[in-house]
């Protein structure tokens, strides 16, 4: 790849711009800068969660870099005392930023360089290849969305619950507070208070519900425990034999616990009598109990609500059964070998209705959704899907195709080459 | 003259076969009258696999003794485990206490050394017998350090958890718990030999494999080696109706155990690299083609045991790190024949050799934790994905690798060496620079088909985790290295450089990124993968630093100065006119 295409004369100006955007020197840099990034971005998953570190390191302009997170590659390697702590940190560019300008180096080196003929046809496949890669991340970051359907054996559902995820605008889809008035059997009445109104303490009212709520406090992580001998600060509902414990966010490190859990204990006070009606924990440990998951208020009124702190839901056009759920295991042992869901699928408006098998690595594609076998219920008693609705999935598939040809183009044409050459040599 | 020319490397390639041959061929047997080999071909099961009782023995016997697998009996004679592992089996009705009095398990810390009352003496193997009046405190010990959180124990607490382990796993043994054996009834259900003989005579029915397999423990335990061959021979008729096709594939599997063939190929490997070292002190032609078939000879016997490992698992070749190092190291010295036979200058037998065993050395101490042969977790139940994904990563690696020594024998042999002509300079430079080219190919193939993967299998094309992330280092780094040469930024010098640094990214990728237990591929931290990789790092920084020095006052580059024929010439890197 030599740069004779480049013109002889001394360029100015806005060529002289365009030179150094494109020149190779550039993109040796961009290299080493991401791969700064990307080791960094590795090593901050030690302390936080893995969403957390992507969102701050590579769907961002720019990043903090805190010197400790290199503490932790040397911990890994004893190198230093675990108990090591370096203050400080640095700025440094985040993945938007080093791949638009790795976008930028690679149009303007096109521009500048590139003429097409066959000899370059392997290069353009695979730089093209190269940006449909860094767009279908662009839309994975953007549009992606995940959550999980959660399905008894022999019982059916309507709606995934949305996993909690970073966006632009910071945290999305966190839990929710339902309330539901369940007296008309017909038609059930549901008020829910979204997840920002929640996480920031302070009260609110809704003219739908009869009484005020007072945030008290929300835990972004929790766990629950029986021991309230600590001091509880529920006085009414399922808060009173258990309580929440705050917890810091899942990290990349545990292996356990996959999302976070959040409780809040909320004060409720009736909106006529004014009178506290008493505080309690609303936790989305107490919503995944299968037998209990919603609590009941009473108003002095005597008007029932169910109360619960709940995943936000999804409901889609169409209705998916559990017929069985199989978790194999390897001879004699408990390792499992494989997770399979049969299930029914009945969607009503497009008149469909069909059963099919989900298992490890053989998802179902529907509507533009992909549900995936992703976990069960204790004792085998349902399944849990990951249900994943991503415009973009098939970019990187595209992407694949047109980089490997790419590759094997350009570098098969070197091979060739290089094999007349010595075939030459050893003929003279 | 050519006679001559190829005398040589057919006595070394005979002497290589010879040597095989002998390591391959079956042990004069049986001892004592007892047949012993046939009693290892039992296919058993224990962790999800069939195995034969050969490499249950083996392993449980390994895993207690770090290291071995095979003991020194009383007298100080070598026996193989099966034999270990009769011994184990008859002991709780046997009064001659043999399994007790054998010194099989390790004890190497010196506190629990002390707790136990011991004297530490060379290969600090212990018999139970030496510590059996300690073993309550043990027992209370082990469960103080079980109450505790894993991240909170000390090393006597994991020293203890470990001998407690390695107790537990006998106790199984001895009371006929593990493996499962397969008793002849209808389901033809994998049973424990105890609880299979407990329902046959609960039921009060007559099970003829129960039967001949507890005549045969017992015939072991008498001392009575017809009647132990006897029922040997009635158990054996059973399961080759039953199972014909465990039972052959057990049987071929004790033949691999025996001939360990990778323990050979670390052997010929250093014949190979010996033998090529001295083509470079000597007669360089017909000694560099002794090494070159040498290598082959190797690389044949190595390819036979990755297909044999595959066979007995039914699965591509790379399904654990231990794996992933035997195809790193056949990959390497594949790509080094090939080298080999287009540049016929020894670089390939030098660099293959070198790579070839120090990668199946790696492979033999990861291999020292148990069965390497392992059940995998229910995502990777695959073999689409083991064959594509991982192979192509597992070659990405390979190649880096490759080019990686390349650098390295590129700076010793200038510096150190008045060889590197200017001529051999640039081909070896075109060595590195095309091995570049596949590595970039492979691993970023790899890569996105990984990707592709966690698409497939839970929606997320790329989560940025950090094995995922040590993949994508590994490809940028290609990447920078070509994009620096295409834009004249380093020469000859600066790619070997480079593709040393590229040794270290590949180093931290396979090893390092496991190192941080973060992640779905995190198989969890080890001391020595630690301590390993640190060594490795630093030795590839001293050789960058080498490589470092002027130019002008590389031997190489001095020598070529002042030619002096003879000497400074080196391996022919021109070809015979033909």
């Amino acid at each position: 790849m030599s740069d004779q295409s480049i013109s002889s004369h001394k360029p100015t100006g806005f060529l002289k711009l365009l030179l150094t955007l494109a020149s190779l020197r550039l993109t040796v840099i961009l290299f080493l800068i991401s791969l700064f990034l990307v080791f960094a971005g590795t090593l901050a998953q030690v302390d936080n969660p893995t969403w957390t570190a992507v969102t701050d390191y590579f769907r961002s302009f720019f990043v903090f870099v805190p010197s400790q997170v290199f503490v932790r590659f040397f911990q890994a390697f004893r190198w230093v005392p675990p108990t090591t702590q370096w203050g400080g940190g640095f700025y440094f560019p985040g993945g938007w930023t080093v791949g638009f300008l790795l976008l930028i180096n690679l149009l303007a080196a096109h521009a500048v360089r590139f003429k097409f003929n066959w000899k370059r046809s392997g290069i353009l496949m695979i730089h093209s290849g190269l940006i449909v890669l860094m767009i279908g991340e662009l839309v994975t970051g953007l549009f992606a969305v995940e959550g999980n359907m959660t399905m008894e054996q022999g019982g059916a559902t309507n709606y995934l619950e949305l996993r909690e995820t970073s966006g632009f605008l910071g945290k999305i889809n966190g839990p929710e507070l339902a309330f539901s008035d369940l007296s008309n059997p017909k038609s059930e009445k549901v008020v829910v208070i979204p997840n920002h109104m929640i996480r920031n303490k302070g009260k609110l009212s809704d003219p739908a519900l009869p009484f005020d709520i007072e945030v008290l406090e929300y835990m972004n992580n929790s766990s629950i425990s029986e021991n309230t001998s600590q001091g509880n600060l529920a006085t009414k509902g399922d808060g009173m034999s258990v309580v929440a414990i705050s917890k810091p966010e899942v990290s990349g490190t545990s292996s356990d616990q996959k999302i976070d859990l959040p409780s809040a204990y909320i004060r409720l006070i009736d909106k006529k009598s004014g009178q506290e009606n008493g505080v309690y924990l609303a936790s989305v440990w107490l919503s995944l109990s299968s037998t209990k998951p919603t609590q009941e208020v009473t108003t002095s009124e005597g008007q029932k609500l169910q109360m619960a702190l709940r995943m936000k839901r999804s409901y889609k056009p169409f209705q998916m059964e559990l017929i069985e759920f199989k978790h194999e295991r390897y001879l004699g042992t408990n390792t499992p070998k494989n997770f399979s869901s049969k299930v029914k699928l009945v969607d009503p408006v497009r008149n469909d209705s069909f059963e099919t098998l989900i298992s490890m690595n053989n998802p179902l594609r529907y509507e533009g959704e992909t549900f995936y076998q992703s976990g069960f219920l204790p004792g085998d008693k349902g399944t849990i899907l990951q249900v994943v609705r991503n415009p973009g999935w098939l970019l990187p598939y595209l992407s694949c195709a047109l980089v490997s040809i790419g590759m094997l183009i350009h570098f098969g044409m070197h091979l060739n080459q290089f094999i007349t050459k010595r075939a030459n040599n050893h003929a003279s | 003259m050519q006679v001559n020319k190829y005398l040589l490397p057919g006595i070394v390639v005979l002497g290589g076969f010879l040597y095989l041959f002998a390591q391959a061929a079956p042990n004069s047997q049986p001892a004592n009258g007892f047949n012993l080999q046939g009693f290892g071909q039992l296919p058993v099961v224990d962790r999800g696999r069939i195995k034969p009782i050969d490499t249950f023995a083996r392993v449980s016997l390994m895993v207690m003794n770090d290291g071995f697998q095979s003991f020194k009996d009383e007298n100080g004679v070598r026996q193989p485990a099966v034999r270990w592992l009769l011994d184990v089996m008859t002991s709780r009705f046997s009064d001659k206490g043999t399994a007790e009095k054998l010194k099989v398990i390790r004890i190497e810390n010196d506190q629990l050394l002390g707790v136990l009352s011991l004297q530490p003496r060379p290969g600090l193997r212990y018999s139970i017998n030496e510590f059996s009046k300690q073993l309550p405190a043990l027992e209370e010990r082990a469960k103080a350090a079980e109450q505790k959180e894993p991240a909170k124990r000390n090393t006597l607490d994991r020293s203890v958890l470990q001998l407690a382990h390695h107790l537990q796993s006998y106790i199984e043994i001895a009371s006929l718990q593990t493996p499962l054996i397969i008793p002849a009834d209808k389901e033809l259900e994998w049973k424990p030999f105890m609880q299979a003989a407990i329902e046959a005579k609960n039921a009060n029915r007559d099970d003829p494999a129960t039967k001949a397999f507890g005549n045969m423990i017992l015939a072991y335990e008498r001392n009575e080696p017809s009647n132990f061959n006897k029922s040997l021979d009635e158990y054996r008729s059973i399961i080759d109706k039953s199972l014909p096709a465990e039972a052959s594939i057990s049987k071929f599997e004790v033949f691999f155990n025996h001939f360990s063939p990778f323990y050979h190929c670390i052997v010929l490997y250093i014949f190979v690299f010996l033998i090529a070292a001295m083509a470079w002190a000597f007669r360089p032609e017909s000694i560099n083609r002794s090494a070159f078939w040498l290598c082959t000879l190797t690389l044949i016997v190595h390819t036979w045991a990755l297909l044999a490992r595959m066979y007995i698992q039914g699965r591509p070749p790379v399904t654990n790190l231990y794996s992933s190092a035997v195809f790193i190291g056949w990959g390497c010295v594949l790509g080094c024949v090939i080298l080999e036979a287009i540049y016929k200058n020894g670089v390939g037998n030098i660099v293959g050799s070198v790579t070839g065993a120090l990668t199946l050395l790696i492979a033999q101490h990861l291999g020292g934790e148990g069965d390497t042969l392992e059940m995998m977790q229910a995502v990777l139940d695959t073999n689409f994905w083991l064959a594509t994904h991982v192979t192509c990563i597992t070659l990405g690696y390979t190649t880096s690798f490759v080019a990686g020594f390349l650098g390295i024998f590129y700076v010793l042999r200038g510096v150190f060496t008045p060889t590197l002509s200017a001529e051999s300079d640039k081909s070896l430079t075109q060595m590195t620079y095309g091995i570049i080219c596949f590595a970039m190919l492979f691993s970023f193939i790899g890569t996105v088909l990984g990707g592709i993967w966690a698409d497939q299998s839970w929606g997320r094309f790329w989560g940025w985790d950090p094995k995922e992330n040590g993949a994508l280092l590994i490809v940028i780094w290609n990447a920078v290295i070509l994009h620096a040469r295409w834009g004249g930024m380093v020469k000859n010098r600066g790619i070997a450089l480079l593709s040393i640094i590229g040794n270290m990214v590949t180093g931290w990728s396979w090893f390092g990124t496991n190192q941080l237990g973060v992640g779905l591929h995190a198989y969890g931290f080890n001391d020595q993968l630690a301590r390993g990789l640190t060594m490795f790092w630093i030795s590839q920084i001293v050789v960058l630093a080498i490589g470092l020095f002027p130019k002008e006052k590389w031997w190489s580059v001095k020598a070529r100065k002042q030619p002096v024929a003879g000497i400074a010439s080196g391996l022919k890197t021109k070809h015979q006119p033909a």
